[in-house]
């Protein structure tokens, strides 16, 4: 994609977002087109979409499109992928007893569906099928982030259609996908952090002088800068490596990056930060959410470092 | 010539001249071996012409972009055949020459540092100005076509070796600041210069005190113009947090892997493994887009800041990891394998510290990157 494509995606994603979040920006993004951007340039398009929408703490089904179109299925206003369970990344799916057992999470538009796709492991082999949501027991997740419109999707001896076999590699490079979005949309809300951090500090007036002047505060922020750019390289990295596990790492890195920005923007913000006046708090839930999708930055770190002491062998980087 | 391309035949050239290239383990115990050594493979580099890639052709460069320069750096770092931190000093000094001498001088003095015959030093610091870098002392005094310099340096690397010095020197009042110092490229064989050796921590001679009394300097020898020596400093640190940090990154990645290689099982948290395993590649992949920014022409600012932090952070947790994983032989092993392994521990409690110290870092990344304004 030329840089004008891009920007001008990015232009019409942000004004899409100022005044639209859930369905209404599900439908916003179909008219933009992001869909088939998503299709022709999956990078441009997932990661200025995530970043924004991190940014905006908004909320859309765009992580189902990417799941679904990572795995070949049909993208668009159709059908849903179920995501695993929170702090998984093993298929929603298994077959017990021959049943179709499902647990796992549902993006917003899910609920209006009539059909969704479920990807169950059976045997060695990854099925993707087709269920009715009439089937499914669905339960609006409020927790800590009610605003973020996730499901929980659950059911036992779920009827499905024909079984469809993904290539063994599939649902892992789904999960990489939806991993480095999850990554993006981190590094998206840890920049909102910040600017709110950075912009109480310059007009917050104590001694007589800005909080921005005190070392402490400054160091505060330029580390949460630090993170920030760490997680976004990895990011970047992910995009060329295009393994599972430059994404693992990515993620990982984008989880940690927002939690170190949470803690050290909250102190910046003080008493101002901790009530529901400002919008910090907003950022401080999402992000235990994302962290947490896919695989929380601490599971991730340490499944990469007991595999990293069997092989003894580290992550290639690309070459220059 | 072409990155690949580059790679490929470098690569093919440094296996079949391993056994000439690969620093004898006895030798290469005293910083004195590691320095000879060094301009050892910098002359066969440079003969080969793998050392003149990536410089210009005014001095005596073959052109090209400066990926070359990084990859070389990265080959021979990442193959142990250099330390990477004398190695780094050409990547540091030879751009400051370059973009800042009278060009018959830089024509000169480039190809002697490249291919090996000469050891550069930067004298920056004094015993009164660490961190505070626009308040350094040392004086230069115009006298007709000369410069007289009176004052001490310190903390100056490679000293006791170096052909010659790039000088920072105060030429206006003492409270003109950064606006009042003058560049200078000083031969180290002038009357009047006296150079005492300290012993660090780690056990090498690294860096030193620089005494000059009244030590008379060609006029000729300024670089930039009189009192525009802030910028030469400040165009000279990005090289320090670029180039130079990619071939310390390839050395972190190459000293984690044989930490991986040697440590004894179930020593090591799989947490701490995971995480370091990660710094390492962050510091990497975030080094490898400022040397594509570096080979676009962009101008390398305080954004490089960002790069050191990862970097220091990077190397003491590298070093953290191998005191878990590796203790007691780095405690009470007198094998060198230890020996090597407890130096670089030493030598990493220096990563916050040198080429501007964690928290000036910071300093940087507040106001310049973060726009916060004055801390005052």
């Amino acid at each position: 994609m030329e840089d004008d494509d891009r920007e001008l995606l990015e232009r019409s994603l942000r004004r899409a977002m100022e005044s639209h979040s859930g369905a209404a920006l599900d439908i916003a993004l179909d008219e933009l087109g992001w869909p088939e951007a998503l299709s022709v340039e999956p990078r441009t398009a997932v990661s200025v979409l995530f970043e924004l929408q991190g940014a905006a703490h908004a909320d859309s089904s765009a992580m189902g499109a990417v799941l679904s179109s990572a795995l070949g299925l049909q993208a668009g206003r159709a059908a849903d992928v179920v995501l695993p369970p929170l702090g998984q990344w093993h298929a929603p799916g298994q077959k017990v007893g021959g049943d179709l057992v499902i647990c796992g999470l549902g993006t917003t538009s899910l609920v209006d569906r009539v059909t969704a796709t479920v990807v169950a492991r059976v045997g060695d082999n990854d099925l993707a099928l087709e269920v009715a949501t009439a089937d499914l027991t669905i339960r609006t997740v409020q927790g800590i982030d009610p605003s973020l419109g996730l499901v929980e999707v659950s059911g036992d001896s779920v009827p499905h259609g024909a079984p469809r076999q993904l290539p063994p590699i599939a649902w892992p490079e789904a999960i990489a996908l939806a991993r480095i979005a999850a990554g993006h949309e981190l590094v998206g809300a840890a920049r909102s952090m910040l600017e709110l951090a950075r912009q109480h500090a310059l007009d917050r007036v104590q001694f007589g002088r800005p909080i921005s002047s005190f070392q402490a505060i400054r160091h505060r922020l330029a580390d949460t800068l630090v993170a920030i750019e760490a997680a976004d390289a990895a990011l970047d990295s992910a995009w060329e490596v295009r393994s599972t596990q430059a994404a693992a790492m990515a993620k990982a890195q984008a989880g940690r990056s927002a939690r170190t920005a949470a803690r050290h923007c909250q102190q910046v913000l003080a008493g101002i930060g901790f009530t529901t006046e400002h919008d910090l708090h907003l950022f401080v839930r999402r992000i235990l959410v994302l962290d947490e999708l896919f695989g929380a930055a601490r599971a991730l770190t340490r499944n990469l470092g007991a595999e990293l002491l069997t092989t003894r062998k580290l992550p290639p980087l690309p070459p220059l | 010539m072409e990155v690949d391309e580059y790679r490929m035949s470098l690569d093919l050239w440094l296996e079949e001249h391993q056994t000439t290239l690969r620093p004898d383990p006895d030798a290469t115990r005293t910083l004195d071996g590691q320095v000879d050594h060094l301009a050892k493979v910098k002359r066969l580099c440079y003969e080969a012409g793998w050392m003149r890639w990536g410089w210009p052709p005014r001095v005596g460069g073959l052109g090209g972009s400066t990926l070359l320069r990084a990859y070389l750096g990265e080959a021979l770092t990442s193959r142990d055949l250099v330390a990477p931190g004398i190695y780094s000093m050409t990547e540091v000094l030879a751009p400051t020459i370059i973009d800042y001498a009278p060009p018959p001088l830089a024509a000169d003095m480039v190809p002697r540092l490249l291919r090996g015959e000469e050891t550069w030093c930067q004298g920056f610091s004094e015993p009164g100005t660490g961190s505070n870098l626009a308040a350094l002392s040392c004086r230069a005094r115009r006298s007709d076509d000369t410069w007289v310099v009176t004052g001490q340096k310190v903390w100056t690397s490679l000293a006791q070796y170096a052909d010659r010095c790039v000088l920072l020197t105060r030429t206006g009042t003492t409270e003109s600041a950064h606006k009042g110092i003058t560049a200078l490229f000083v031969d180290m064989d002038s009357p009047g210069i006296v150079v005492r050796t300290i012993e660090t921590m780690h056990g090498a001679p690294e860096f030193c005190e620089v005494f000059f009394d009244e030590v008379v300097v060609p006029a000729d020898r300024t670089l930039g113009e009189e009192g525009h020596g802030w910028s030469v400093a400040m165009d000279l640190l990005p090289f320090e947090r670029s180039t130079a940090l990619w071939h310390r990154a390839a050395h972190l990645h190459r000293r984690l892997q044989s930490l991986l290689e040697a440590v004894p099982e179930d020593r090591l948290d799989p947490a701490a493994v995971g995480e370091v395993a990660q710094l390492v590649y962050t510091l990497r992949a975030r080094s490898r887009a400022t040397q594509y920014r570096l080979a676009a022409g962009d101008r390398l600012g305080p954004e490089t800041s960002i790069d050191k932090v990862l970097m220091a952070t990077a190397e003491q947790a590298v070093f953290d990891l191998v005191v878990d994983g590796l203790g007691p032989a780095l405690a009470l092993g007198d094998d060198p394998d230890s020996e090597r392994w407890r130096r670089e521990f030493l030598y990493s409690r220096a990563a916050t510290i040198y080429g501007g110290t964690a928290e000036v870092q910071r300093n940087i990344i507040a106001r310049r990157l973060l726009d916060l304004g004055s801390d005052r």
